[in-house]
């Protein structure tokens, strides 16, 4: 037991760091609430702003448009693109594939690694295959993914439901076996019977931990998003950035960019926001 | 001075509440490694209503015993009684661990409320003893808390009302005290003893001060290490409430500190385990330049 633990510390030893993060991040919320410090870095924020998007201008006039193109064009680019309608249709495709392709995987994923911490000798059975899955490139299965499902959206959401699985299942199934011995003692000295202590101390425990799973979970699976549009029938944001990319369209290939770095930022934040809400009783 | 007896004998005493008869536990260390002896032979019995501290020094298995009282491990062999059978973890003893171990993410009332979940009581009930034991403890005011807005003695006093929520007739406690600051440990030594006069569970209180002890106990059973056994139980007759006098101006409990500090430090100069080991502390250092 002691060992397995270890031998997590160091698979996964961005989780605690992640977690003491995860409090900062809290704090700092908090913090931005107060309106001096919080105007102040605004301040920074939009100084910084600033500065990248000189630094592109910059760069852009040095390098011609035809390889950076320079924010005004971008700009311009993103109009068109929204006003055509293409825009928006590639978004709905893509976040379409992430969103169902994510949500299976959270359906499946935590359950499962619940499953595998709460009866010690399943998760020993099919925790090697698990971490062998997961440490082998997903990308390998796409061949076979196409030959079983096609190039559809089915595929799609499969790649992307591969690619955030293992993640959630792992850090869930941690979250469990990293229940804390002192509090599962207690629980045993007050007579509480096996399910109560597994609903009312692993489970909450085990939070925090599914809560990093889903956010590398979802890292991942917008990362699958983008090379399951490229690999299958090419669609979707990942299909644009094929289209504009080989046409060396870098105004509107940039545009593409900043959607998908846009859709990143929204989820990513989101889980953020969620971990902050339900890990209240770590601040005071 | 005078020994309380022997356990088997007062074993047959109807009020007895808990006995442990030549009791020995191993266990493998974390680490692997050879079995070690926590507990060697142990003997004990606590009357109801007692106030028993254990003390003695560490590595002499007093939390060990305590959790074979609790029923949380089981004995290699010898019998532990409580209540004439074999303990089994639930209401009718209670643990207050040195550690405190609240549920972090449940407020105050939602941990003292913990340990009344398998008594078959209705909500209301439940509510309404949670209530009770919380202002017992003096935390009304911190009841909506979360344990990490509390103090060391605030989160102390959250445990023992969990532990005392049940009523348990039995009431165990693991260096309670250890771990909060010496001002607030003699009011807690106080609050304790205000609680238990009142409801007079008996008490196992596992400590390593000898003043505790004496401020605290009815009796004393001094625990020697490696392996850890009871050497001896002392009776504490100094009159009660100790807090309302100065009682550690009294003969008795200059008599019986001398008597124990003593027999402590003997153990842990005489534990090759320890890092005092063979240390001839009686002389001023005689290495010295």
């Amino acid at each position: 037991m002691a060992l397995l633990r270890r031998e997590f510390a160091m698979l996964f030893g961005v989780l605690r760091p992640c977690r003491r993060a995860a409090v900062r991040t809290a704090s700092a919320l908090r913090n931005l609430c107060k309106p001096p410090a919080s105007m102040v870095i605004g301040l920074y924020r939009i100084g910084f702003l600033a500065f990248l998007m000189a630094l592109w201008q910059v760069a852009a006039t040095r390098m011609g448009s035809n390889v950076l193109p320079s924010p005004l064009a971008t700009w311009k680019a993103a109009q068109t693109l929204v006003g055509e309608g293409q825009l928006i249709v590639a978004v709905g495709d893509s976040l379409t594939v992430y969103l169902s392709g994510f949500a299976i995987a959270v359906i499946v994923g935590v359950p499962l690694g619940v499953i595998m911490g709460g009866f010690r000798i399943l998760g020993k059975t099919l925790e090697v295959y698990v971490f062998a899955l997961a440490a082998t490139p997903r990308v390998a299965f796409i061949p076979l993914i196409i030959v079983l499902l096609g190039l559809g959206v089915e595929a799609k959401t499969f790649i992307v439901f591969l690619g955030a699985l293992m993640p959630i299942l792992i850090n869930a199934y941690a979250g469990v076996l990293a229940a804390d011995e002192e509090l599962l003692e207690m629980a045993r000295s007050v007579g509480a019977r096996r399910g109560r202590i597994f609903t009312s101390i692993v489970l909450p425990g085990a939070v925090p931990f599914v809560i990093v799973g889903l956010r590398i979970g979802a890292t991942i699976g917008l990362i699958n998003t983008v090379v399951a549009e490229l690999y299958t029938a090419v669609r979707g944001l990942g299909g644009l950035l094929a289209i504009y990319g080989n046409t060396f369209r870098m105004a509107e290939y940039f545009v593409v960019v900043l959607t998908l770095a846009a859709v990143g930022v929204i989820v990513t934040e989101s889980l953020r926001y969620i971990e902050a809400r339900v890990s209240r009783w770590r601040v005071i | 001075m005078t020994s309380a007896g022997d356990p088997a004998e007062r074993s047959g005493d109807a009020e007895v509440r808990v006995v442990l008869d030549r009791v020995c536990k191993s266990f493998v260390p974390a680490g692997g490694g050879e079995r070690v002896s926590a507990l060697h032979d142990a003997s004990l019995s606590v009357g109801s209503g007692t106030f028993l501290a254990l003390l003695g020094p560490s590595g002499c298995g007093k939390t060990t015993l305590l959790r074979l009282v609790d029923g949380l491990i089981q004995p290699d062999s010898g019998t532990v009684r409580v209540f004439g059978a074999p303990p089994r973890p639930g209401p009718d003893i209670g643990f207050v661990f040195q550690s405190f171990r609240l549920i972090p993410w449940a407020k105050v009332s939602r941990n003292v409320d913990f340990s009344l979940r398998d008594l078959g009581l209705t909500a209301a009930e439940r509510e309404e003893r949670t209530r009770r034991v919380v202002k017992m403890v003096g935390l009304t005011r911190f009841a909506d808390a979360y344990p990490s807005a509390l103090s060391g003695g605030m989160k102390q006093r959250v445990a023992l009302a969990r532990a005392l929520a049940p009523e348990p007739k039995v009431l165990l406690m693991d260096e309670p005290f250890a771990s909060i600051d010496a001002q607030t440990r003699e009011l807690m030594q106080i609050e304790l003893m205000r609680i238990w006069t009142r409801r007079r569970p008996a008490v196992l209180f596992v400590t390593h001060s000898v003043d505790e002890a004496i401020m605290l106990a009815d009796e004393i059973a001094l625990m020697g290490p490696r392996p850890g056994k009871v050497i001896e139980t002392l009776p504490v007759d100094l009159e009660r409430p100790r807090w309302t006098y100065d009682a550690r101006a009294e003969p008795r409990y200059v008599e019986l500190r001398q008597h124990l500090s003593s027999r402590m430090k003997q153990f842990v100069l005489n534990d090759p385990a320890s890092e005092f080991f063979g240390r001839d502390l009686g002389q001023p250092d005689a290495t010295g330049p």
